[in-house]
């Protein structure tokens, strides 16, 4: 059962994807764990607030000099929302192997963090959002949402 | 950490942003070929187009704030600037969802940089400035000239043999 769409500003997303990506580039090329958690807390607070992360970055800085216009569409909040928490789990778990000693499995999982937020900002496909819509299929409980019509599960919705 | 360690660090993470440049690289020529495959027939959605001049093919939406701000914009700079030598065809995905679904569209704005044999040879997912709009058209030119010039050749040669 999908309710309607609300306004969803996807510069704010593609900010937060940027951040997460040049964050945990700059832990894995400085070795920094503490950097990699860092975004891991950031990531979790916002999936908590049921926002980007990185919002106040965009919404801050970046859109009222008017470096990142906003980009309003029509979609469902939740998958990203969804997609953001996944991310952050991930990230639990490779900051957590690297606390624990365990670096390539640690760096492995925050380059899979970087992997899946560049093929959201850069192809417009969220996977965390696919993964979303696709236990909504299954029906479990709390994944209501479909996809906006005419939009591939975990694409970016072309309009309304 | 040694230099060399941060030498090693750096080099793996360039290598491996390389290598997913090289994925996206590699998708956007997949799409072109697929594209590309229907050579001897127009495509759709270049039915409008005028034989023997580039063009772009543009898809938008009226939901995109950055396709009127800054897509727009620039295109039609760049259509003022090349003064009647390029032709744009703009396409709102949400009245022909069909047609974007045919060229591979996934988010807006996409532009397809289109010959002048109506082939498609650049695509641009996102914003694409003008300067970069315009190297993609000179390029295409730059292409088409090329296949164009053994046709002439060769018929410059028929015509020396009568």
């Amino acid at each position: 059962m999908n309710s309607a769409l609300q306004k969803v500003d996807h510069s704010a997303l593609r900010v937060n994807q940027a951040m997460i990506i040049g964050l945990s580039l700059i832990s894995f090329v400085l070795n920094l764990p503490w950097l990699a958690a860092f975004v891991f807390l950031v990531m979790t607070y916002g999936t908590v607030r049921r926002q980007p992360g990185f919002r106040s970055v965009y919404a801050g800085l970046l859109k009222p000099r008017g470096w990142v216009k906003p980009d309003v569409i029509n979609d469902n909040p939740e998958p990203h929302v969804f997609a953001q928490g996944f991310g952050a789990v991930v990230l639990f778990i490779g900051v957590a192997a690297l606390f624990l000693n365990v670096p390539v499995l640690g760096w492995g999982l925050v380059w899979l963090v970087i992997a899946l937020a560049a093929l959201n900002l850069f192809v417009g496909f969220c996977a965390g959002c696919a993964v979303y819509y696709w236990l909504g299929k299954l029906r479990l409980p709390g994944f209501a949402k479909t996809p906006p019509p005419g939009t591939f599960p975990g694409m970016r919705p072309r309009g309304s | 950490m040694s230099a060399e360690q941060l030498l090693v660090r750096l080099a793996m993470a360039v290598g491996l942003c390389l290598l997913g440049i090289a994925a996206y690289w590699g998708w956007n020529k997949f799409q072109l070929r697929r594209l590309s495959g229907a050579r001897g027939r127009r495509l759709l959605g270049l039915e409008a187009m005028q034989a023997g001049m580039p063009g772009i093919l543009y898809f938008t939406t009226p939901d995109c704030q950055v396709c009127k701000t800054t897509q727009r914009p620039a295109l039609n700079r760049l259509e003022a600037e090349l003064a009647g030598g390029i032709q744009i065809i703009e396409v709102d995905a949400t009245v022909q969802p069909e047609l974007a679904d045919y060229w591979g569209v996934l988010s807006v704005p996409t532009t397809f940089i289109i010959d002048s044999q109506g082939q498609p040879r650049h695509i641009n997912h996102g914003v694409t400035g003008k300067e970069k709009l315009r190297r993609q058209v000179e390029d295409t030119r730059q292409a088409g000239a090329a296949v164009a010039m053994p046709a002439v050749q060769a018929l410059d040669a028929e015509q020396k043999q009568f």
